[in-house]
């Protein structure tokens, strides 16, 4: 049969989705909770086209092609409605894309990652990293008022990661001249304020404490950096309060992709929390979770291979662990695959340095 | 009801754990009569809550090692529907009617009230003896009584706030005294036959008791009356009912009856036939005359005619298809629907036997589907019938779940027959083979009587194989709803069969082809195929001359809120909407004028007073922005605000979306959020911008009809009322019901009766006889006890913006 979408005609088969028919025309529709060969859900909405005959806006990726169907798949009613889905799942991802160190760092050194570096024993990388930072210039922190530590998530519990300290001590330590440029595969320099940049709103005292499972519990705190042991337990301190899927999120690039802005106020539909599984070191953060369902679907809820699922209703309707499951016995087998389709952070490897 | 101790040990309520063994051992006995089938996830859960009070985790557990159930499944569907609950209720559980006509009626005043006076916290959900849980429901379809609270199965309506203790008291007493009433066996020649309506509001308003009054009675002057329970004759406002007619068919009634009334009307209308029964009838009635003063208030000494006028203005415009006979017949009796003509629709289908004269049948007769979106029936059924399966459903859908809508309830309590015949009939017409009646669990009353029907119909060969001697065969069953209003819609109610979450998909595919486990399934409402029989007995023409050009034949509405008889109606489709307020209802309570109607519920609208004159017609309603919806119809007079109507609706489907797309799950909380910052006084005017972009937004992107139609109260309520909203941006509620935008405060009229001081919760009200009293503002909860219960009219309603200028 054929269709139009776009004034462009389509050839469709029967029981086809206008979203396949369209790529398959190479016309552009984007997804977030669509996933290739698994069960059609249409919960984001972000696919979302208009019906001109029927005069209904429906999502592409489950609405099945019919005879003579005309597609209007990028006006801007169409664009609009997009853009506020994407605002909407905005508006309850209660996640921050970078962590608060870096913000507001006038250099927006990679903080985070030096401190995963440092505390993964990898301290001559970490090293190349500040380095590198510095690209050949100086190190902005011996003059800087460390903003960083002020933003630091840990201050609000004990203290502050002793980020400055560090970060001199790594430069001091290295002996370089000044001027000389240092390359590192974990520098990759960008302008975080041409980034769009989710905020997390308000958090309570125990959500806060959620960070804590970040790092060790026993972990020896340094205000002054005099060795690199120092400097590696000090680093063990830090919550991890970047996001993993920082250069990995759809709902990121979508953000940026429709020019949007962090919405003011976040909704609250269930406290922060983060679950890590210790036999697959799967990392549950569900405050990020956009309620796709694509890891519900695509583990497929089986008795051996228990999983993920919804619970609750309307507003509150969360995925989360099943009621009297233990987290350690979630995704035996699945949890890479899982990892792998999640759209956002809300799953990722625990111990990762880089990335999900 | 006896509480022994075993009851109370099986029930958990008195704080003790029970032990894995109990929990197992009740899970199994559960599973062994379920089966341990997927699908049957909701059943298993309702039957394990039953034994055991509530759903521990362990029981969880156990049910997903005997059954194929998934840790997924079970945490899914258990957190999805409002009847589970995962912490131990308390050994009674007071049920809150939150519809909407208990709303307009002060049921969060209520709500608050039997909190405070239980000590019933949020974190702990029960009274600190146990004794008492709190539930805010739905609706509990009693729309009449509002507002109305539920005790187990004893139902208070018209409760105020200073009756917690009354009510709880009253409750306490009853369970001690509840007795059985037997109907005794009836010889052939009655001096009068007496009716008493058994509906669900009849019974809230103590029918019951009238039932066990009348046959103490009956024996104690050994009247020859044949006592008669019916279904519900709609007079919801005025019961309990009762209705004797004479031997020569000349019928009175008598509404709003108390049990101390009984006696009088009875002897009123029926001598007792022995001479010594005459004598003590005679004594008893000269010392009742001396001793009580019951008499001046007795209805009977109202003329009766002036009784029956009211009576007769309230039935009068309206026009009985789906509810014919309503009234007057048993509804258990299959002997009555027969005798009344029941069954000939089916034995006239089945005896010409062509199905496709059935479907142009009900297709000519114009009939759309009485669920809300009113698709023509007769088509929905072509459709379904092309389908080829050697498996085909029907399912009924009573899964009404509008707050503020009674109709199914009613009809499948009352008339639970002619809605077997009608499924009956769609099965017959579309080839299909099994049928399932989905009710809501909250509706036990019609759960009982549609089994009961279906085993009558079984015994009377009306189901199973070969009907009544033809080739076809049908097996109905029933299936219980688990509390989630989205499984109205028909492809989410087709999940909650499949034991999966409530969340509907995209059409098509449409149920008519791959429905309930694959198979073909024709969705039908309860009123619906209430009409099918009538149809087919009248004739197509009959049904198509009634109603307006689109709309055909007749409407159930639920007439309920601000109005002085509610109750249970059925009207031609075109009547409009003044003449049901004004004729049928009898218009708004003096004093107050008539401000707007809600019509269909949360996914409705109102339609201001000025455009009543609007025809009940699927298109002009959904014209003025409201809809059809089920049929609920709530009347708003001068103190209902428009804001507080739209935030009590949003406030409802944002709870009540499935939560599967992100337009109903997101956008209806955030058009909550600007709502409740209005109500707040803490919105502007952009706000309002952001609302109404909102409401588009939310309409055009959500993925089924809830979502799509959610923001209706919303939309009409700018259209109609937009100086409401733009008031409450500047800081005033115009109809005073905002309750942070107002304050209380004693006028000079007050006499220093201290009925207040009594009455105030908190203390904000000194004790200060003779004296003018005060409200201090700080302590005050505005619970409104004192405004109710001031003998004086002393306490107004002020807005606190005005007051602060001063």
């Amino acid at each position: 049969m054929k269709i139009r979408i776009d004034d462009i005609e389509v050839e469709a088969e029967k029981g086809q989705t206008v979203l396949d028919a369209a790529r398959k025309a190479g016309l552009q529709i984007p997804t977030l909770c669509h996933g290739d060969g698994l069960e059609h859900y249409s919960s984001c909405m972000v696919c979302i086209v208009k019906d001109i005959r029927r005069n209904s806006f429906v999502p592409s990726c489950s609405s099945l092609c019919q005879e003579d169907m005309e597609i209007d798949a990028s006006g801007d009613e169409v664009l609009r409605l997009r853009k506020k889905a994407v605002t909407l799942l905005l508006s309850e991802h209660r996640a921050e894309c970078e962590g608060q160190c870096r913000v507001v760092c006038p250099m927006s050194y990679n903080i985070p990652l030096m401190n995963r570096l440092l505390s993964a024993g990898k301290t001559d990388e970490a090293r190349e990293l500040v380095l590198a930072e510095t690209e050949g210039g100086d190190l902005n922190c011996f003059t800087c008022k460390a903003f960083c530590e002020n933003a630091c998530r840990r201050k609000k519990i004990d203290a502050p990661v002793s980020i400055r300290n560090t970060r001199i001590f790594l430069y001091n330590s290295s002996g370089i001249e000044k001027g000389v440029r240092i390359s590192s595969d974990y520098h990759k320099p960008v302008d975080l304020k041409k980034r769009f940049s989710s905020r997390i709103g308000q958090i309570d005292e125990t959500e806060q404490r959620e960070w804590l499972k970040e790092c060790g519990t026993e972990v020896k705190r340094h205000r002054e950096i005099t060795e690199i042991k120092d400097a590696v337990e000090e680093a063990g301190s830090c919550m991890r309060c970047d996001c993993r899927a920082a250069d990995d999120c759809r709902l990121r690039e979508l953000a940026e992709h429709f020019e949007l802005k962090d919405p003011k106020g976040k909704f609250v539909n269930s406290p922060i929390s983060k679950k890590i599984n210790i036999k697959t070191g799967l990392i549950f953060e569900n405050a990020k979770c956009i309620k796709c369902g694509l890891c519900v679907r695509l583990s497929g809820d089986k008795k051996e291979e228990p999983s993920l699922c919804f619970v609750n209703r309307g507003f509150v309707s969360v995925i989360s662990l099943p009621l009297f499951d233990d987290f350690d016995n979630i995704l035996p087998t699945m949890t890479d695959k899982c990892i792998e389709i999640c759209p956002t952070g809300a799953l990722g490897h625990f111990g990762n340095i880089t990335g999900k | 009801m006896k509480n022994t101790k075993e009851d109370i040990k099986a029930c958990n309520c008195e704080g003790k754990s029970l032990t894995v063994e109990e929990i197992n051992s009740a899970v199994e006995s559960v599973v062994k009569e379920t089966g341990t089938g997927k699908n049957k996830v909701i059943l298993i859960l309702q039957e394990v809550q039953k034994k055991l009070n509530y759903l521990p985790s362990e029981a969880l557990k156990h049910i997903c090692r005997i059954t194929d159930i998934t840790p997924g499944q079970i945490s899914g569907v258990s957190t999805f529907y409002s009847q589970f609950r995962h912490i131990p209720a308390g050994r009674h559980t007071i049920k809150i009617c939150a519809g909407t006509a208990c709303h307009v009626k002060g049921s969060q005043l209520i709500s608050e009230a039997f909190k405070r006076d239980l000590k019933i916290t949020e974190e702990r959900n029960s009274s600190p003896d146990n004794l008492f849980s709190i539930e805010e429901v739905a609706c509990l379809g009693c729309c009449t009584l509002a507002p109305v609270v539920q005790i187990d199965n004893k139902t208070y309506g018209h409760v105020k706030p200073t009756q917690v203790n009354e009510i709880v008291n009253d409750f306490l007493k009853s369970q001690g005294s509840r007795k059985g009433h037997d109907s005794k066996t009836v010889k052939d020649d009655f001096d009068a036959e007496v009716r008493i309506g058994l509906g669900s509001c009849c019974v809230a308003g103590g029918s019951k008791e009238i039932l066990s009054k009348l046959s103490d009675i009956r024996e104690f002057y050994e009247l020859n009356i044949k006592v008669k329970p019916v279904g519900c004759v709609g007079v919801c406002n005025q019961t309990p009912l009762l209705e004797i007619v004479s031997p020569e068919n000349k019928s009175t009634r008598y509404t709003n009856v108390r049990k101390d009334q009984v006696e009088e009307i009875l002897l009123k209308h029926i001598k007792p036939r022995s001479l010594n029964k005459k004598l003590k009838f005679t004594i008893n009635n000269i010392a009742d005359t001396f001793l009580s003063d019951d008499m001046l208030y007795s209805p009977v000494n109202l003329p009766g005619e002036v009784r029956e006028q009211t009576l007769n203005n309230f039935l009068q415009a309206q026009k009985h298809l789906a509810t014919l006979n309503g009234g007057m017949m048993t509804p258990d009796s299959y002997d009555e629907y027969k005798l009344l003509g029941g069954f000939s629709a089916l034995r006239n289908v089945l005896m010409t036997g062509d199905r496709s004269s059935v479907i142009s049948t009900i297709k000519s007769s114009g009939l759309r589907g009485r669920g809300g979106a009113g698709f023509l029936t007769g088509r929905k059924w072509e459709i379904s019938s092309a389908s080829v399966s050697a498996t085909k459903y029907v399912v009924c859908n009573g899964d009404e779940g509008d707050p503020g809508a009674f109709m199914d309830r009613m009809l499948l309590e009352s008339f639970p027959f002619r809605i077997i015949e009608g499924m009956l009939i769609a099965g017959f017409a579309t080839g299909a083979n099994r049928g399932i009646f989905y009710i809501r669990a909250e509706y036990p009353l019609a759960v009982t009587r549609i089994k009961n029907a279906l085993k009558v119909c079984s015994d009377k060969g009306l189901t199973g194989s070969n009907i009544l001697g033809s080739d076809f065969s049908f097996e109905i069953e029933v299936f219980e709803g688990a509390g989630a209003f989205v499984c109205g819609e028909e492809t989410a109610l087709i999940a909650s069969l499949e034991g999966k979450r409530g969340t509907p998909h995209l059409r098509p595919p449409y149920p008519a082809e791959k429905g309930f486990m694959g198979f073909p399934t024709l969705v039908n409402n309860v009123e619906t195929l209430a009409l099918v029989p009538w149809i087919i007995n009248n004739g197509p023409e009959a049904f198509s001359s009634i109603g307006t050009d689109k709309s055909k034949g007749t409407k159930v509405f639920a007439l309920a809120g601000k109005v002085a008889k509610g109750g249970l109606i059925e009207v031609p489709m075109g009547i409009s909407v003044r003449d049901i307020v004004e004729k049928i209802g009898c218009g708004v309570a003096e004093g107050r004028t008539f401000k707007a109607v809600q019509i269909g519920g949360p996914s409705g609208g109102c339609i201001p007073a000025e455009m009543a004159g609007t025809p009940v017609d699927y298109e002009e309603l959904t014209r003025m922005g409201a809809m059809m919806g089920s049929g609920g119809m709530v009347v708003l007079d001068n103190t209902d605000c428009m804001v507080d109507m739209a935030k009590y609706f949003l406030d409802f489907t944002h709870k009540q979306s499935c939560g599967k797309c992100t337009f109903c799950r997101v956008g209806t909380k955030q058009m909550l959020d600007i709502l409740t910052r209005l109500s707040q006084g803490k919105a502007s005017l952009a706000d309002l911008d952001e609302l109404e972009n909102l409401c588009y937004e939310v309409k055009d992107g959500s993925l089924c009809g809830l979502g799509k139609t959610a923001p209706n109260p919303v939309v009409t309520g700018l259209k109609y009322f937009r100086e409401e909203y733009e008031a409450h941006a500047r800081g005033i509620c115009p109809a005073k019901r905002c309750r942070d935008l107002v304050k209380y405060l004693i006028t000079d009229k007050c006499t220093g009766c201290t009925k207040c001081f009594q009455e105030c919760p908190v203390g904000a009200i000194d004790f200060r006889p003779y004296e003018k009293h005060e409200i201090d503002q700080s302590k005050c909860t505005k619970c409104d006890n004192c405004r109710v219960v001031c003998p004086e009219s002393a306490i107004e309603l002020v807005d606190v913006k005005n007051e602060d200028k001063n």
